[in-house]
């Protein structure tokens, strides 16, 4: 597997060849990040209710020495992960490009006709293919239950793809070629026998090769488990790997959760489940490992020795919009919170783990969300956007969206102090926020540190520097950079301070496009690396966090505070702050810089 | 050989009658920044004007400097003024009292007219002056007040951003700007200039400014012909003096001792340019005012330090001057070691100029004098390049066609204290190189058990983190990091965390004369050079300089306009360092 990806995407090995000027710096993801059967072995355990996390790592770790007959045959044959653990893998994958030839992957997207699909699926495909990532043989089928040709398909998916700014040739051309390979099947989600026709297409395309496939669920989460099952049984891979992607939500609380994984764990194995967390494929999120872990300069600062606090922040600048059904039974703690800015925050405080592998960098992120106190309901300031009438042109409450209920207290704005009560963060507050309609659009990461102990200029002079401290910014989006913001002397006469910037803005330093976080996701999936997805137990880990304070909230009904639509948020996020002692980085007097 | 320096045999005069050296001074008119703003004066703490009274004339060495300033019951007797009340005293009513006369001795001369002139115009286009100022120009010509105008007039400018009524504030600046010719060995001419001093003055309280840009051979003279003849009577009197302070731990000593017999330490203004640079200043800033730097400003972290000054052109037929004294006395020993005090130093007590130059004098006491074979020196050769010719540096009229004075050298130095212990400082410093550049360099450690680098092709260990203070030209700090390249895949490469000044900050960043003069006029000490500094900078240099001239050491030949002679890597290689300045991707 990770041969062929290798050969197709960004070469490590055929740097001549492809003549790329920076080529020798260039690995894909897979040779990098082997990962070794560990990975599968611990998790099988079908029909055990689920694992918690303590069992789950020292699963890990016992795994090494268990035995590989427990793999089902069909994984064995042409084990993706088998050729992998070899310590020698680099010699041992190049060996596999003959297999390469013969191997196919079909790539299920269950849920075609969908909006996912359509915005993100089909064009993250598209680019890989356009990138020479996807293997010389792939088949790609729309699933769904509206009926359509594979014509009609094309139509459709043809009106979302775009090429990359900087890569139009072609672009016509590779499209044709890619929609070719695109096709359509009509079933419905829970009929094993509609899958078992997919399956014998399938075949027919696969042509007898080596068949790997790869199914995303782009579904409500109330027929995962059918299709699942349905998948599983009727159109598994008879002689290759079969793999299945899901997407949020993973169910609404502890026990819903478990209970999904559970039912997963039926029809799969842990190493067939790909939990994406979309915002772990963000390229500053994946370049946050690489900034404290291959610089000197930053991981020293990494504690509460130096860091006075760090902030979550994540919002949108527009509502729900006529599409709340789904989002008012969830909120946004649950829609954004639990996973994509808990997922950061774990990356952030982890330890630094053995090695890049998956296993290891998941097993300390495990580590960080159980050394976490359960969140508490005076540590959460929760709101509600309400109209709000600005230069003529009205914009809508939540409760003004047909369809959400009127009455509801569903919260689409959320404040939290998390605390990590290990070693390294004791004390530190994690603050985090996130919110629909507000003044912008904006996700990012900071890092305050501590004041200068016994600073020099702070005596002379009248500004208080303890409120000018240090600040690291990763802006993960929209513009992405990393700043840090430095007290300088004011060049001139005489001695003055100012905040300015040591800044990397990655639209002036690389003219290239950023890949979208899916593209990213679905070459991991196929590739077999583990590292950007879930795993059972951090989804536990981080359900039993929010869990205890989603169920209050519900209970004693607590009303949201209103904001209007287009503000920043309930002033009520900066009072929870003031509790810890911390100044929101974003509300800042120097707005956002 | 020795720079003449007039042996000073001191005429009958009580060498204790040092001048009242009074504070008094500088509120500049408009003290208006809001809070962020604090001009200098307010950071001016008297403390810098106890007197140390030294009958004997001997320089205070740092040690008796150190101890002097703690517990000498002189510090806290001599000067009646008080700390706290300073500057409140200073009312504006009482400054319509007091003037400021600043007499520039070598008034002709090339640094008068391209320095000093025009920082003095600078200052006092942007009010930085006292109400009541006059400008002497002094030197042996003859001119008039019309024509030493004129002469200074055609190298004025106003900062590009305030070109309003330029003319018009150049006019009013002329106009206190005066002219006496006489010798510099003539207590009767300097005796003339002090009636008019004394004019202009009208019964003021009067502080007067000399500025010595002559020299060195008539330093001394000066010194005693205005210390004797033109002090001021009920002000201070200061004198700024430039390099070179001597040649030689003698030498220095010998003009420190003879300047002391008219003047004491605190009316001694030893400039170092350099230390007036924007990013000099700022060095400490982006140290003690960071939380993110001081814990990495050691040998824990700092693999180890550069300091670096080009040069694009050559001695162009003024190499009399330089090749007395070769690139190492002319800018290493003093510039550069200036910088690297700054930058080494422990964190002082506080800001005022003493507890700052303390700490200067601990890191100097600290190192190790200079061997021989961790220098490296070169002399620039004619070239040939796209049909023009560079001329050699002995090809230099004025320098002898045999000479071996070093136009380049580079250097390994070591601080033997327990923050720096074997961490390489590095310098060098060139004329006729491939360009312009004035930068720090700290290069940091590798990553310990870096996770990325078992699974990259990349020596990590080469890419490791950079911390770059360029002081010239376009000034800038950036930071350089490892990066993930935006992608599919890991790739990673060095880009930099950045701030480049140009784009910060749209001003016109003031020349080091400007606020070495400002400084001056204002008492604080904290850029200029103590005695004791000096003795210390020369002790590390001494002996090495010695060794060459006695040996005479040949200087590695390269082309004008190249990298430098390669022995410069060969040093580098020594202590395991890789010059940052010439790596692969160069800045």
């Amino acid at each position: 597997m990770a041969a062929f990806s290798s050969m197709h995407c960004p070469p490590p090995y055929s740097s001549s060849i492809n003549g790329g000027k920076n080529r020798s710096f260039i690995f894909s993801a897979s040779p990098r990040f082997s990962v070794p059967a560990k990975a599968k072995v611990f998790v099988q355990s079908p029909g055990n209710s689920h694992q918690n996390a303590v069992l789950m790592q020292d699963g890990a770790v016992a795994a090494k020495v268990s035995p590989v007959e427990k793999e089902t045959p069909i994984e064995k044959l042409k084990g993706d992960l088998l050729s992998v653990t070899s310590s020698k893998e680099w010699d041992e994958e190049t060996g596999f490009d003959i297999n390469e030839n013969e191997s196919t992957v079909s790539i299920m997207v269950v849920g075609a006709s969908g909006d996912l699909a359509k915005k993100k699926i089909f064009p993250a495909l598209f680019a890989l293919y356009y990138e020479g990532c996807l293997p010389k043989h792939f088949t790609i089928y729309g699933y769904a239950r509206s009926k359509m040709t594979d014509a009609e398909l094309r139509n459709m998916v043809s009106k979302t793809l775009t090429c990359r700014i900087d890569k139009r040739e072609n672009c016509g051309e590779k499209m044709d070629e890619f929609l070719k390979r695109c096709f359509y099947h009509s079933g419905q989600y829970d009929s094993e026998e509609n899958f078992a026709q997919l399956d014998k297409k399938l075949k027919e395309h696969e042509g007898g090769r080596v068949s790997n496939r790869l199914f995303y669920l782009s579904i409500p989460p109330n027929i995962f488990i059918n299709a699942v099952k349905c998948a599983s049984m009727s159109a598994s891979s008879g002689n290759g790997w079969t793999r299945v992607i899901v997407e949020k939500p993973f169910g609404r609380d502890s026990e819903s959760s478990a209970a999904l994984t559970k039912a997963l764990k039926q029809y799969l194995n842990e190493d067939q489940i790909f939990r994406i967390d979309h915002y772990l494929g963000k390229e500053l999120v994946e370049n946050l490992s690489v900034l404290r872990f291959s610089n000197l300069i930053f991981e020293p600062l990494w504690s509460r020795q130096f860091i006075r606090n760090v902030q979550l922040i994540f919002s949108e600048d527009f509502g729900t919009e006529g599409r709340g059904g789904y989002f008012d039974h969830y909120g946004i703690i649950r829609d954004i919170m639990q996973n994509h800015l808990l997922q950061i925050l774990a990356l952030f405080a982890m330890e630094t783990p053995v090695s890049l592998d998956a296993e290891d960098i998941r097993n300390e992120k495990v580590k960080v969300l159980r050394s976490m106190r359960p969140l508490q309901l005076e540590d959460v300031v929760i709101g509600q956007y309400k109209s709000h009438t600005k230069g003529g042109v009205t914009y809508p409450a939540y409760t003004d969206d047909k369809t959400v209920p009127k009455d509801s207290l569903t919260p689409t704005f959320a404040a939290a102090a998390l605390f990590i009560d290990n070693a390294r963060w004791d004390g530190v507050p994690f603050l985090m926020k996130a919110g629909k309609a507000l003044h912008n659009k904006r996700a990012e990461i900071r890092v305050q540190f501590r004041h200068v102990p016994g600073n020099l200029y702070n005596r002379k002079f009248g500004t208080d520097l303890d409120q000018a401290t240090n600040e690291l910014v990763i802006r993960v989006q929209p513009d992405e950079a990393i700043y840090l913001k430095i007290n300088n002397k004011v060049p001139g006469l005489g001695m003055r301070l100012d905040r300015s910037n040591l800044n990397l803005h990655y639209a002036a330093r690389y003219s290239k496009e950023i890949p979208d976080a899916y593209e990213r996701l679905l070459l991991d999936a196929i590739e077999g690396e583990r590292r950007l997805f879930i795993r059972s137990d951090e989804l536990d880990a981080a359900w039993s966090l929010f869990t205890p304070v989603l169920a209050e909230l519900e209970e004693k009904k607590i009303i949201p505070e209103y904001y209007p639509y287009g503000s920043r948020g309930p002033v009520g996020a900066h009072y929870l702050a003031a509790r810890y002692n911390v100044r929101w980085g974003d509300l800042g007097v120097e707005q956002s810089a | 050989m020795a720079a003449p320096i007039t042996p000073c045999s001191s005429p009958s005069s009580s060498s204790s009658l040092a001048f009242p050296s009074e504070f008094n001074l500088c509120k500049p008119r408009n003290c208006c920044f809001s809070n962020w703003v604090s001009h200098v004066c307010p950071r001016i703490r008297t403390r810098t004007h106890f007197q140390i009274k030294t009958s004997n004339g001997h320089p205070l060495n740092a040690v008796s400097m150190q101890g002097g300033m703690d517990g000498s019951p002189l510090a806290k007797g001599i000067n009646p003024e008080k700390e706290e009340d300073f500057f409140i005293d200073i009312s504006d009513g009482e400054e319509a009292h007091s003037t400021l006369s600043i007499t520039v001795v070598g008034a002709s001369g090339d640094l008068a007219k391209k320095k000093i002139f025009p920082a003095l115009f600078a200052l006092y286009y942007e009010d930085w002056l006292p109400e009541n100022f006059v400008i002497f120009g002094y030197a042996r010509t003859k001119l008039t007040d019309e024509e030493l105008r004129n002469m200074i007039s055609r190298t004025l400018t106003c900062r590009i951003d305030k070109r309003a009524n330029c003319e018009d504030k150049m006019e009013q600046f002329l106009k206190r700007c005066f002219y006496h010719s006489g010798e510099y060995s003539s207590e009767e001419h300097f005796a003339e200039l002090d009636n008019k001093l004394k004019e202009k003055e009208a019964g003021k309280r009067s502080n007067r400014l000399f500025y010595l840009s002559i020299p060195p051979n008539i330093f001394v003279d000066v010194v005693r012909c205005a210390s004797r003849k033109a002090s001021s009577a009920k002000g201070w009197t200061r004198v700024i003096v430039e390099k070179p302070f001597g040649r030689d731990s003698e030498s220095s000593a010998e003009l420190t001792r003879c300047l002391k017999k008219y003047l004491t330490e605190e009316q001694i203004f030893r400039i170092d340019h350099y230390l007036g640079k924007e990013l000099v200043e700022n060095l400490s800033v982006l140290r003690f005012s960071n939380l993110v730097f001081e814990p990495l400003w050691s040998r824990n972290y700092i693999r180890n330090v550069q300091f670096i000054f080009s040069e694009d052109f050559g001695t162009e037929g003024r190499g009399g001057y330089f090749d007395n004294y070769g690139i190492i006395r002319d800018i290493m020993q003093n510039h550069l070691l200036q910088i690297l005090a700054l930058f080494a130093m422990e964190t002082p007590v506080s800001l005022d100029a003493e507890d700052i130059r303390n700490e200067k004098v601990k890191v100097l006491r600290s190192m190790k004098p200079l061997e021989l074979e961790d220098v490296i020196i070169g002399q620039y050769k004619g070239h040939n390049k796209g049909g023009r010719t560079y001329p050699g540096y002995t090809d230099d009229s004025t320098v002898p066609s045999n000479s071996i004075t070093p136009t380049f050298a580079a250097a390994a130095l070591f601080i033997n204290n327990a923050r720096w212990d074997g961490v390489p400082f590095l310098m060098k410093a060139g004329k006729a190189l491939h360009r312009k550049r004035a930068e720090i360099r700290v290069q940091f450690r590798h990553v310990p058990g870096n996770l990325y680098k078992r699974n990259f092709g990349t020596d990590l260990d080469k890419a490791t983190n950079e911390l770059v203070l360029r002081v010239q030209p376009d000034e800038a700090i950036y930071l350089k990091i490892n990066n993930k390249v935006p992608g599919l895949g890991m790739r990673l490469d060095r880009s930099d965390l950045n701030l480049l000044y140009r784009a910060r900050y749209p001003r016109e960043i003031p020349d080091a004369y400007e606020r070495l003069l400002l400084d001056a006029i204002a008492g604080e000490r904290r850029l200029f050079i103590r005695s004791d500094e000096l003795d210390a900078a020369w002790s590390l240099f001494t002996p090495l300089l010695k060794e060459l001239e006695a040996k005479k050491i040949s200087p590695e030949l390269y082309p004008y306009g190249s990298r430098g002679p390669v022995g410069a890597h060969y040093l580098a290689a020594k202590y395991n360092v890789r010059w940052g300045d010439l790596g692969g991707d160069d800045d």
